[in-house]
This record gives structure tokens, C-alpha cells and sequence, in this order.
């Protein structure tokens, strides 16, 4: 006679078998679009963004026979429609030059800091990995780009009266609702700093609620703490080396509601540009390319780059 | 073997919060400066010095530095604070204040028959290395009374 736990096993085991086929049929195809316009770089800064990053941020992605296995072949398909929605070597053109320029940089920082590529991909890929030597090429070939040495030399321009007017008539206010305000010109400075890509400089203010966050050390920051960081150009170095703010860029606002803000880590994002402060973006899907960098880049600082830290 | 036990699972906890502590930025409120009341007029930033600067004022120092006046007015007060620049550390590519290099703060006190008067005072802050050069006094005020304020929406 049968023992009726074999029969349970048996049955067990042709059930994980049939699922394990289901899903070898289920499993998404992954397609290589044609390329369009294939990022332009010297060769041997081409050959690391190759192997270490075109299998999921290209068109032209290797897969091998282990990533077409159900279930990881389902996890291998999101991350590269993932990734080819942050940015595509193959259709690099889509990005306006100054976005080109900054997913560069974003690049070389996630791969510094280590999370980028995936771990998940190195474990399969172990070719994958970005040397130290090969990230020293990535930073120096970024410090190439016209963006970091870009000189504000426009006569520059204070708000003119038709500015004025317009500005007095409505408050410019951002897709996902947050207006522009200016109570933050009343606030304290958190950081002033200088960015290479793009060539800017930038003041950045907290209101109360932030800036005593910051003194008594709470992290996570508070619902209700604000910041708002002013952008101008960088006018060209004088003799001493004094480098002075040229025309008004932007101004980008974070705002800290966890409950209202949840799908973006949060925050608030807005951001306004030129001196008739026009809301930046053209979908309300530019907080989430807001809240992408902040959340890849700087999760131990509550997503803000910012911050005074030791 | 209790005890044993406690010990691993109290370990294990204090391992846990240790992680912890490495995954969260230790702030800086140290490097914060409380202007009080004075606004801000710019920032300056020194690559040759490897130094950026805030320049505050009060209303008569941002009234001079806006319109540019040919003189400062009598009563301006201004406030330069240089940092030593340190690299951002979530982003490769973005220098920014680190600790306090010096404190300098310029009164326009009164006008003579032939030029004004100036109270001029140099601080150092923890970021200033002894046997630095101390600046030029002269200097320092033709250069701060010589700022025009950044251009603001």
C-alpha cells in the first residue's frame, strides 16, 4: 500500500513543475528596439558603459540563457524596461544636451556609491562591475563636459518691469500644486555650495522647522520642514579667484509631508525657472524624476543632498 | 543557556543598530551660521583659496549693494562668512561649506570731509589653520563695500 505522504510529495512536486512551465510561458520576451541615436563618448569611456551598463540601459541588451529562465527572466524584463525609462545609450538624443550632461554625472555617482550596476545583476553578471581605475576614467571624461566650465557672461539681468507686473498678478504654482513663495528669503542658510555639471552656484535655505532639525541631529527630518535652493550662473573668475553669481536660474523647493508626498519618499518636489519663475515640468511625473535621484543618491540624509553633514 | 541566548539576541540588536547608525548622515549644525536679522546680499565662492562665502547684510548694506550706489549708506552693516569648501558627499561633482574659516563683519560708521570711516573685525572659525595670512584690512573693505547683491525672483 501507498504511503499517502509520498502521494502528497508527488503531487507537490508536479504542481511545481506545471507552475515552473506556466511561467516559462508567461515569461516576457525581452526586445531589442532598434537604436536610434546611440550615445556619442570616447572609446574607452564607451567600452565600460558597454559592458557594465548597456545590457539593461541600451537596445542592444545581452540577455543570457540563465535570464530567459522564469522566475528571474520577469525581474530581468523590469529591470531593463525600468532602466530604459531613466535613460537608453541607444536613444540618447531624446535627453535636451544639459539632461545628457546630468545623467553623466548621476551615473558616475551611483556607480561611486556603489548602487549602480545592481547588485542583483553583478551576482548574475560578475563581469558587470565598474573598477576603481574605470570609474576614475568615467569622472575625468565628466569633467570634460561643457557644463563644467560653463561662464555666465550675459549682461545680467535684474527682474524688468513687465516681470514685475506679471509676478504681481498670479503666483506661479508647480503641477503638483505647490506654490512658489518667497517667505524663504526671511529663512536661515543650510548649505551654500558650487556644482560642476552645468556650471552653477547655489544658495540653500531652511525654514525653522529645518533648521532646528538640523541642530538638535533628527533624522528622518519633520513633516512641515521646507527648504527652497536658489541657482544662478557663475560668473568668470576674477584675479583672486573670486567666482560671483550671474543671472537667476531656478529656484527648487522640497517640502517634507510624509503622508501627503508618500510616493515620492516624502517630499515635495518644485522647481521654477528664470525670473517669471515658470513651474518646471510638463507632466506631473517630474517629481518623480525628482524623487528617482534623491531616492538612488542620498537615502542616509532623509533624500536631501543639501544638508550640513560631518 | 538562557542567559547565553539573551546575550546573542541583545548582540545581534546592537549589531543591528550599529548598521544603522552607518546608513544615516551624522549633520553639522556646527557649520550653520546664524546671521540674525541681516539679509542675504550673495555668495562668493574661491576656488584658488578653496573657500565659498555668504555676504549678509543689513537693510542700509543690502539698500548699497542693490542699487549699487556710489557710496555705502552710513549705518550699513555687512557680515562675510567663509567656509572651507568640502566635496558633497552624496554627489560627485558639488563642492560646499564645510567648517567655518572666519567671520568678518564691516560697519560703515560715519562719513569725514574726505572719506568714511569703518569698523572692520576679523574672526577665525575651527576651519582656519594657524600662520595663514591674515588679509589686508584695506582690501577687505574695498572688496566687501564693492558687492553687488545677486539678482533674486
Amino acid at each position: 500500500m501507498k504511503k499517502p505522504g509520498l502521494t502528497f510529495y508527488r503531487g507537490a512536486a508536479i504542481m511545481v513543475v506545471v507552475i515552473f512551465l506556466g511561467l516559462q510561458i508567461s515569461s516576457p520576451p525581452i526586445e531589442n528596439p532598434p537604436v536610434t541615436s546611440e550615445i556619442a563618448v570616447p572609446a574607452e569611456v564607451k567600452q565600460i558603459l558597454e559592458r557594465a551598463c548597456y545590457d539593461c540601459h541600451s537596445n542592444e541588451a545581452k540577455v543570457e540563457w540563465f535570464d530567459k529562465i522564469a522566475p528571474a527572466s520577469f525581474l530581468v524584463g523590469h529591470d531593463i524596461e525600468e532602466a530604459r525609462s531613466r535613460f537608453n545609450f541607444s536613444e540618447w538624443d531624446k535627453n535636451p544636451a544639459g539632461v545628457q550632461e546630468l545623467l553623466l554625472w548621476q551615473m558616475v555617482n551611483a556607480i561611486e556609491q556603489g548602487k549602480m550596476p545592481l547588485k542583483r545583476y553583478q551576482l548574475a553578471h560578475p563581469g558587470g562591475k565598474v573598477s576603481e581605475s574605470e570609474l576614475a576614467v568615467l569622472k575625468k571624461y565628466v569633467n570634460t563636459l561643457p557644463g563644467r566650465h560653463k561662464v555666465d557672461t550675459a549682461l545680467i539681468v535684474a527682474q524688468t518691469s513687465s516681470i514685475e507686473k506679471v509676478s504681481a498678478q498670479k503666483t506661479p504654482v508647480s503641477l503638483n500644486g505647490i506654490p512658489y513663495s518667497e517667505d524663504y528669503k526671511n529663512w536661515k542658510i543650510i548649505s551654500v555650495t558650487d556644482k560642476f555639471d552645468g556650471g552653477s552656484m547655489r544658495i540653500v535655505y531652511g525654514n525653522d522647522i529645518m533648521v532646528k532639525a538640523i541642530e538638535k541631529r533628527e533624522l528622518p527630518f519633520p513633516d512641515g520642514a521646507r527648504i527652497v535652493k536658489v541657482v544662478w550662473g557663475k560668473q568668470a573668475e576674477d584675479k583672486d579667484g573670486n567666482v560671483l553669481p550671474g543671472n537667476f536660474q531656478n529656484a527648487q523647493f522640497m517640502i517634507k509631508d510624509s503622508k501627503k508626498y508618500s510616493t515620492t519618499e516624502g517630499w515635495g518636489f518644485a522647481k521654477f525657472d528664470g525670473l517669471d519663475l515658470k513651474p518646471a515640468g510638463k507632466t506631473i511625473l517630474f517629481e518623480q524624476t525628482c524623487a528617482n535621484c534623491h531616492r538612488l543618491l542620498a537615502p542616509e540624509n532623509d533624500f536631501v543632498f543639501n544638508i550640513p553633514t560631518k | 543557556m538562557k542567559s547565553t541566548i539573551s546575550i546573542y539576541i541583545i548582540s545581534i540588536g546592537l549589531l543591528m543598530l550599529s548598521c544603522d547608525d552607518r546608513n544615516t548622515a551624522t549633520l553639522a549644525p556646527e557649520y550653520l551660521y546664524d546671521a540674525g536679522n541681516q539679509k542675504v546680499i550673495k555668495s562668493i565662492i574661491n576656488n584658488k583659496k578653496g573657500t565659498i562665502a555668504m555676504l549678509y547684510g543689513n537693510d542700509l548694506a543690502l539698500e548699497s549693494a542693490s542699487d549699487s550706489l556710489p557710496e555705502p549708506n552710513i549705518g550699513a552693516h555687512f557680515t562675510l562668512i567663509t567656509w572651507k569648501q568640502k566635496p558633497m558627499p552624496q554627489w560627485y561633482g558639488t563642492k560646499m561649506n564645510g567648517e567655518i574659516y572666519s567671520i568678518e563683519h564691516l560697519k560703515v560708521v560715519q562719513r569725514n570731509e574726505t572719506r568714511f570711516a569703518f569698523e572692520y573685525d576679523f574672526q577665525t572659525g575651527k576651519g582656519d589653520q594657524p600662520g595663514e595670512d591674515r588679509p589686508d584690512k584695506e582690501q577687505r573693505i574695498a572688496f566687501i563695500t564693492s558687492q553687488h547683491a545677486a539678482v533674486f525672483p
